[in-house]
């Protein structure tokens, strides 16, 4: 009864109905598989043996670099791979002395060569020589019938027109890694080549475009018999920056050769814009457009003055007496001094009980703001720093810029140190000492910078105290300049007192920074290396104990146009070693001749 | 809805005995032996997939076919009465793990569909199919008439809707479809007039080309055009129809042995070890080899075809029938895609394609459908 009351028979009269018509449509799938695998097996297994349909990348092309004028700086080269796929070989041995025959290689390197690549698949094609010539090309592609392994694959490198003269913002390119591969959201591929450092990696998603593909049908030797698909590679992005490839050049001149270390940063005050940057010693980016060789890897990293390390960005040191511009800004503005008010140096002074000497032994005499940043006097700024104290110090430092990123468009910035009683207690441990602050008045002691910020600060007494985004990219997305409450007519002295170091006589840079008709201003620094008591004649030192030097300025003096940031690790006093520099280059900027006699 | 494990007499304590020793002798053997067989062919076959991939999916495969064997023997074990009792629940508990799904739900290519505890990542929606056929054959059950009426069939819909409406927000619309061989085929057993399933597809056919013509947009109409005819996708769908093609018909009669397949050993075939696991074996095992896995499928479905036939009471048969509609649409659509015969779409093959959720669903579902077989001599 049961059985009526649950309408059983309706159910499974249903269920043999829906199970009969699955059965049957299961036999009609093994009918399809019948058909594929029996009638038009033959046809599939040979498509399978010859592996006939590939899938092919079509690689976007990278975007090119121009600098402010519009010359190329970065471009794309052919350059021809020898790939070499086993599985196609007849006799290995044969193919490898060939190839050896017209590379002009020993065998030996070649087996070599393969035996690296024993893991790797047989089927799966491997590099077996990179740059070839366009004879070697030729001769491999006569013989294609006879080897068929061979194949020789289109690559575009990169070419840097000027080699290391532009790597310190242009980076360089190498393989991505997992890591890369993971947090790329799909972007990168394994094998991909990516920016490592540099303009190359802050700007790689624009710049590397988007990659095609296309699958073909290929014959037994890897000729290409038709074309199934095709998805365009969309090319990157060409990027316009804001470096003048004249005033790099000028500025790399410098830096190049032994014992040239150091950094320069060229920079327009009025928008951030970077005109040339420098560090040294630097690598060649070319290097890195094809596979790094071992020993040129071992020897930058071996390097002890650490060449891949971006001195302009990446190395911070205490800034010597080019601190005074703060300081003298910071005091005006306070009003702790007036300009007016003037310091005695006798070439010494007592702080704290200890006695404190000036650079000069003989002293200044009596001197008001003007005088003691034109002669760099350091008993002033003992003075004013006494009557300021760290904390106070601490806080132009940073209005400033000090102790905070630029936020320059090129990765691995360093924020440098602003010294303050709590970092002293958090990070050393002890509380800060007066005695310190009298150091840091004139750039010595716990107070580190680096030469981007140097520019970036120098920047601010010249735009009159508009915090600028140094930035390398024309049309890059900047934030707007930034304006820090910094007492106009300060700046004007402090402005008035820098251009008095190069154009007054007496001033410390008067011999070795005056470019005529320039009106530029700048401000000397040098930093002891090891103390005054040891010290003989800078020249007689070795090098690694000489002071490094210093030399900040920017020009005309009335609405100024570019800053000059000069670092010059072990160069001596800044004087001599740092301001002829940032002398030639604000001649290169003005077109103004220096030798004119020399002619 | 009466309360159905109540409406049967609990057998007296005396007779737990002989039930347990029926319970080994009566297992239909059809039934479990194609499962298991199954399972071994595909735990052979995962490893000869990945045997190029990074990762062996082997032993992961295997400790799932293993989970899942411990899950069958429980679904088994207990009566499905309880499970019906407690569909109710296990529904909500369904419905809730959707809505949680959509706010801690892990991202996996491009639907965030699967919820990550501790180590594991399961796929909430597979366990509430589970769940919705357990409640639609309560409710179905709990009807008493020849076909179902309007109201009821809207009922059953607004049943399921729910949980489709939750996945396709994951966004996993595949997954959404997925629920509808269920309820098709637990509306069918349960009975649908003629005059009613004409008027729906007419229906269905109109609204489709109302939308088609007027309700999408060019690009949409492009995506579904690439679905029927990969051959206008020849780097994505169409790439992989021709190289799935490919393997399985080189693998012509007795195919190139296993591990040899080079199709899948060379990395041409995609997903090779979840949807187009029967490409790997069509090429290494040949016809000889399909024909012995569709003839395991045919004898799974004959068997659970014939459980529900002679199932104790019309709950048990339209579980049974849900159940089974469900793996039925799998091997239809997996292995005519394989083929070339229908549009790709992530449909893995019971068994044998390897896949924690779906792997354990389906052993859940065989012993649900064993249990059912063990309990249709309870009340005579």
């Amino acid at each position: 009864m049961r059985v009526v009351r649950e309408h059983r028979d309706d159910l499974v009269a249903r269920i043999r109905v829906l199970a009969a018509l699955v059965t049957g449509l299961i036999a009609v799938i093994a009918v399809g598989f019948w058909f594929v695998q029996l009638v038009r097996g033959d046809e599939y297994r040979q498509l399978a043996e010859e592996n006939r349909l590939r899938k092919l990348p079509i690689k976007a092309p990278r975007g090119l670099i121009y600098d402010r004028q519009g010359r190329l700086l970065v471009e794309n080269i052919p350059s021809y791979n020898l790939m070499l796929d086993r599985s196609r070989s007849a006799d290995l041995g044969k193919a490898v002395r060939f190839a050896a025959g017209v590379l002009g290689l020993p065998p030996d390197e070649l087996r070599g060569i393969l035996d690296r690549y024993r893991g790797i698949p047989a089927f799966t094609p491997v590099l077996l020589a990179e740059n070839l010539t366009l004879a070697q090309v030729s001769r491999f592609g006569v013989i294609s019938l006879e080897y068929p392994e061979f194949d020789v694959e289109v690559q575009h490198l990169r070419l840097y027109r000027h080699g290391a003269q532009t790597a310190a913002f242009l980076g360089y390119l190498g393989e991505v890694t997992q890591d890369e591969i993971e947090s790329s959201e799909g972007l990168y591929k394994p094998g991909d080549l990516v920016g490592k450092k540099g303009i190359e990696q802050t700007y790689d998603a624009v710049l590397r475009g988007v990659d095609g593909e296309r699958a073909v049908v290929v014959d037994s030797r890897g000729e290409l018999l038709d074309e199934f698909g095709r998805q365009q590679a969309v090319p990157g992005t060409t990027l316009k920056l804001t470096i003048d490839l004249e005033l790099q050049q000028e500025a790399a001149r410098w830096l190049e050769g032994p014992e040239k270390v150091g950094a320069i940063v060229a920079m327009d005050p009025r928008n951030g814009e970077i005109l040339a940057l420098v560090s040294s010693p630097g690598y060649n980016s070319n290097l890195f457009a094809r596979r790094l060789q071992v020993n040129d890897w071992k020897a930058l990293l071996e390097d002890p003055y650490h060449p891949l390390q971006n001195r302009a960005i990446q190395n911070t040191y205490s800034p010597g007496s080019t601190f005074k511009i703060i300081m003298a800004t910071a005091g005006l503005t306070e009003g702790v001094f007036n300009e007016h008010t003037r310091v005695f140096c006798g070439g010494a002074g007592t702080f704290y009980g200890r006695s404190f000497r000036c650079w000069k032994r003989g002293g200044h005499g009596s001197v008001d703001a003007r005088g003691a940043l034109k002669n760099s006097c350091d008993v002033y700024f003992y003075t004013l720093g006494q009557r300021m104290g760290i904390e106070k110090i601490g806080r132009y430092s940073r209005m400033f810029g000090l102790g905070e990123l630029t936020g320059i468009d090129i990765k691995g910035e360093k924020k440098g140190l602003v010294p303050s009683q709590e970092w002293s207690l958090k990070a050393r441990g002890f509380k800060w000492y007066p005695g310190e602050t009298i150091s840091v008045s004139i750039g010595q002691g716990p107070v580190l910078m680096t030469p981007l910020q140097m520019a970036s600060m120098t920047a601010m007494i010249a735009n009159g105290g508009y915090r600028v985004t140094p930035h390398l990219v024309q049309d890059a997305d900047v934030p707007a300049p930034v304006h820090v409450p910094l007492d106009a007519s300060a700046l004007k002295i402090v402005r008035e007192g820098m251009w008095a170091v190069v154009n007054e006589p007496g001033g410390t840079a008067y011999n070795s920074a005056r470019v005529p008709g320039a009106e530029m201003a700048g401000k000397t620094g040098t930093v002891q290396v090891i103390a005054q008591a040891q010290r003989t004649e800078a020249k007689a030192l070795p090098f690694k104990y000489r002071d490094h030097a210093w030399f900040t300025s920017f020009a005309p003096l009335d609405n100024p146009e570019i800053v000059v940031a000069v670092f010059a690790e072990h160069g001596g006093s800044g004087s001599k070693s740092a301001a002829p520099i940032a002398q030639a280059i604000h001649a290169k900027y003005f077109k103004i001749d220096l030798h004119p006699a020399a002619r | 809805m009466q309360n159905i494990s109540k409406s049967i007499s609990i057998l007296p304590l005396a007779e737990e005995k002989p039930q347990r020793l029926r319970f080994l002798s009566s297992l239909d053997l059809g039934l479990a032996v194609s499962a298991l067989l199954l399972a071994v062919i595909g735990l052979a076959t995962v490893h000869s997939a990945s045997a190029e991939m990074t990762v062996d999916y082997f032993p992961r495969q295997a400790a799932w076919v293993g989970i899942g064997l411990v899950l069958l023997l429980a679904a088994v074990s207990i009566d499905y009465h309880v499970l019906l009792d407690l569909s109710i629940v296990l529904y909500a508990l369904g419905l809730i793990s959707l809505v949680a799904v959509l706010f801690i739900g892990v991202e996996r290519g491009g639907a965030a569909n699967w919820i990550q505890i501790g180590p594991w990542q399961f796929q909430p929606s597979e366990f509430a199919k589970l769940a919705t056929a357990l409640f639609l054959a309560r409710y179905l059950a709990s009807i008493n008439s020849r076909f179902l009426d309007l109201r009821q069939i809207f009922t059953v819909v607004l049943i399921v809707g729910l949980p489709i409406v939750l996945v396709a927000i994951e966004p996993d619309m595949g997954g959404a479809a997925m629920y509808s061989p269920l309820v098709a085929g637990m509306l069918l057993v349960a009975g649908v007039r003629m005059r009613l399933l004409v008027t729906a597809a007419l229906i269905a056919i109109l609204l489709g080309a109302g939308v088609w013509a007027v309700g999408m947009k060019p690009y949409q109409r492009q995506r579904v055009l690439t679905f029927l005819y990969p051959e206008s996708d020849p780097l994505g769908a169409g790439y992989q129809v021709r190289q799935s093609k490919i393997a399985v018909g080189s693998g012509e009669l007795v195919g190139k042995g296993y591990m040899q397949g080079t199709q899948s050993q060379l990395r041409f075939l995609p997903a090779r070890h979840t949807d187009f696991i029967l490409a790997v074996l069509a090429e290494e095992w040949g016809f000889v080899g399909v024909l012995t896995v569709l003839g395991l499928y045919i004898l799974y479905i004959r068997s659970a075809a014939r459980i529900a036939m002679r199932a104790r009471d019309r709950a048990g048969i339209l579980l049974v029938a849900g159940l089974l509609s469900v793996t039925c649409f799998h091997v239809l659509y997996n292995s005519a895609m394989v083929v070339g015969y229908l549009p790709i779409t992530g449909i893995p093959l019971p068994f044998l394609s390897y896949g924690g959720s779906f792997t354990m669903v389906s052993f859940i579902a065989t012993g649900i459908i064993l249990g059912v077989d063990l309990r249709r001599y309870v009340n005579r």
